[in-house]
């Protein structure tokens, strides 16, 4: 308990750290000072001031958002699927919400961001129900790579779709540019503040489930005997992870493997303790998505690359080494 | 029954699969002349062949059929077989239905080291393109099989994984190295990342030419080695095939007719993965089918390049979203079929 309530604390340091690099740091040079000033005595006649205050900031809270709800969905989907490959990104969900917002901005339904969030949760929604039927089921034996297989497939068949549509209007092509950067940049600070509440309802309730889908870890006959009712925490599960990829999704385009990975390292370091394991995540993927937003603003002077880049980056190598170590099973 | 047998090469086959073999050569032959025939401008057959091997003075015909078509058509038929056969290979070696090498990474790679090609050299020829892909198609494959590598040899599913992971990795370093060329070039390289068939001129025919019969011929002295370590490696050494130097030769061969492949159309999804599949039903065959394989590729690529040419003006998509429209729902299905215990 105690060593879990340090590592806790601990990557809440991280975070922090994580939260002044990503104000502090950028392709203009802004000395420390003026940072701290624009933080906690902010003038608005000073030009970089300004930058941090406007800019970076947002920026700053779009990748807090995102890195928090996917590190949690990520770490609720392994739980749920007892699958170390599930991912929101991975497994087609974040795709899916990107499709169901091409389709309605082509067919006119989505002028506002606030009509396009909805209308996120509802592809995030199919796509997450259309991989969990394929995928999830059936016997232990190469049960993850089946399901990171046909996450493959689904983002590869939601990819051509959403290529289709693009190619075919050129006014929606223009503002999924915008939509779906995979960069913390293309959001209005005020669209995506109302993702805020969103995405910590879904944490606190993610919180508080992870109790119970603790107890249908252990296998159903177990948590029945608990007195868990499996069905309805399956369902309220696959709920959260859907708000929350989609709303990551809205805040900054599809984002890779930030769910596959920071539960592992997590779990590595507070063990299989749910709750824990998402407080920890929650805390870890906000850091890892700032840090990598970090890296693409200072690797590439003087472009930036997009946070879905660096990630994929990243989260490919740690994907493969896994690989190495997983036990052989065979499909 | 064993009915035929060509000199060195040692072909023998089924009658069924023979019989499969000859019908999908008459489905794709019929398929390459309505290629060169259909369009706005009509052209007969005799007329459309006479064009299209150069023999003709009507010059818009010389130029619609023979610039345009044939070069168009033939890319599509020896980059179709090309991917069927890397595909066939690739299931074989590792027995799993799920690998093909847009999947475990390959083609991403061949996609980097194009771009990468493209972004110091620029687009000064189609060699030295297609050159870069194969170097970053071997490096990749490299990677993978260093990743999957652990003492007992090769484990496939491992390989699988470590492919996808490596794929990514290959996806974002190209997708870094878009934003660090001058739009030009972006362009350009986004043009031939969507792995389209259109606009393919005799150089991209020729670099496909070359590649098959380089590879074609080192492939199909290897299949009796295939197909009998398909039966367990200790059998086929005691049948006395060189297990680990075939193994090695083909694995490279499959890598390379996919980075080929990669480098004359830009990468197009799933026909690796559906053809080898498709050929096993049509012969029936229990183990790898290789030509009934690079068969069906053509046919699937040419016939999924004239549905794409068919559509209206407004759909007009380039083959790859076709490709994937087709491919993805079956590779769904093939997991779905696993998870219900079926088999994989």
């Amino acid at each position: 308990m105690r060593r879990r309530a340090l590592i806790a604390i601990a990557a809440a340091v991280v975070l922090l750290i994580a939260i002044a690099l990503s104000l502090a740091i950028g392709s203009r040079v802004i000395d420390a000072s003026t940072v701290w000033d624009a933080v906690v005595s902010f003038d608005d006649t000073d030009p970089e001031q300004l930058i941090v205050r406007e800019l970076r900031a947002s920026r700053t809270l779009i990748g807090l958002l995102a890195g928090a709800a996917l590190g949690v969905a990520g770490a609720l989907m392994q739980a749920l699927t007892r699958n170390p490959f599930a991912d929101p990104g991975l497994l087609g969900i974040n795709a899916g919400a990107s499709l169901a917002v091409v389709l309605a901005l082509t067919t006119g339904l989505a002028t506002s961001f606030a009509m396009q969030v909805p209308i996120a949760f509802v592809g995030a929604g199919v796509a997450a129900l259309i991989v969990y039927a394929i995928g999830a089921r059936g016997a232990a034996a190469g049960a993850p790579v089946r399901l990171a297989l046909a996450g493959v497939a689904l983002t590869a068949l939601i990819q051509s779709l959403v290529y289709a549509v693009l190619l075919v209007d050129d006014a929606t092509l223009e503002q999924y540019r915008l939509w779906v950067a995979g960069s913390l940049t293309g959001r209005d600070a005020s669209d995506v503040m109302m993702l805020v509440p969103i995405v910590v309802v879904a944490i606190v309730a993610a919180l508080i489930a992870s109790r119970q889908l603790e107890a249908v870890a252990l296998g159903e006959d177990a948590a029945r005997a608990l007195g868990v009712r499996i069905g309805l925490i399956r369902t309220v599960v696959i709920v959260i992870v859907t708000l929350l990829a989609a709303a990551a999704t809205a805040a900054a385009g599809p984002i890779i493997f930030v769910g596959l990975a920071v539960p592992h390292v997590a779990r590595a370091l507070v063990g299989a303790s749910l709750p824990w394991l998402v407080a920890v995540s929650a805390l870890g993927g906000a850091a890892l998505v700032l840090v990598c937003d970090v890296i693409g603003r200072v690797v590439a002077p003087p472009s930036e690359i997009g946070v879905g880049i660096t990630t994929a980056f990243i989260g490919g190598l740690i994907f493969a080494l896994m690989a190495r170590r997983m036990k052989v099973v065979e499909l | 029954m064993k009915i035929l047998r060509i000199g060195p090469l040692g072909i023998t086959t089924h009658r069924r699969t023979f019989i499969a073999g000859l019908a999908l050569l008459a489905v794709l032959a019929g398929l390459m002349l309505v290629a060169l025939t259909a369009g706005q401008s009509g052209y007969s057959m005799l007329d459309a062949i006479r064009a299209s091997v150069g023999a003709t003075s009507d010059s818009p015909a010389d130029f619609i059929v023979g610039q345009v078509r044939a070069p168009r058509m033939l890319t599509a038929v020896l980059v179709g077989a090309m991917l069927g056969l890397s595909g066939a290979i690739l299931q074989s070696l590792t027995r799993n239905p799920l690998a093909s090498p847009d999947f475990i990474g390959i083609t991403m790679g061949a996609g980097t080291g194009a771009v990468l090609t493209l972004w110091l050299i620029g687009a000064a020829s189609l060699w030295v393109t297609a050159a870069g892909a194969v170097a970053g198609a071997l490096i990749t494959a490299a990677l993978i099989l260093a990743l999957s590598w652990l003492r007992r040899g090769i484990v496939p599913l491992r390989l699988i994984l470590a492919g996808i992971g490596i794929g990514f990795v290959a996806q974002a370093t190209t997708q870094y190295l878009l934003t660090r060329m001058d739009v030009h070039d972006a362009q350009n390289a986004l043009g031939w990342l969507v792995g389209t068939t259109t606009g393919r001129t005799w150089t991209h025919v020729s670099v496909a030419a070359l590649c098959c019969a380089v590879l074609v011929p080192l492939v199909l002295w290897n299949a009796r080695a295939l197909r009998t370590m398909e039966m367990g490696e200790d059998a086929a050494r005691a049948l006395g095939i060189r297990v680990g130097a075939s193994r090695g030769v083909l694995a490279v061969c499959s890598v390379l007719l996919a980075a080929a492949a990669v480098a004359v159309c830009g990468p197009i999804g799933f026909i690796a993965l559906v053809a080898p599949a498709l050929a096993l039903r049509v012969t029936r065959n229990a183990g790898a089918t290789l030509i009934p394989s690079a068969l069906m590729g053509a046919t699937l690529l040419l016939a999924a390049d004239q549905v794409s040419q068919q559509m209206p003006a407004t759909l007009q998509f380039p083959v790859g979203v076709f490709t994937a429209a087709i491919g993805a729902p079956y590779l769904l299905w093939l997991v779905w079929r696993a998870s219900r215990g079926g088999p994989a």
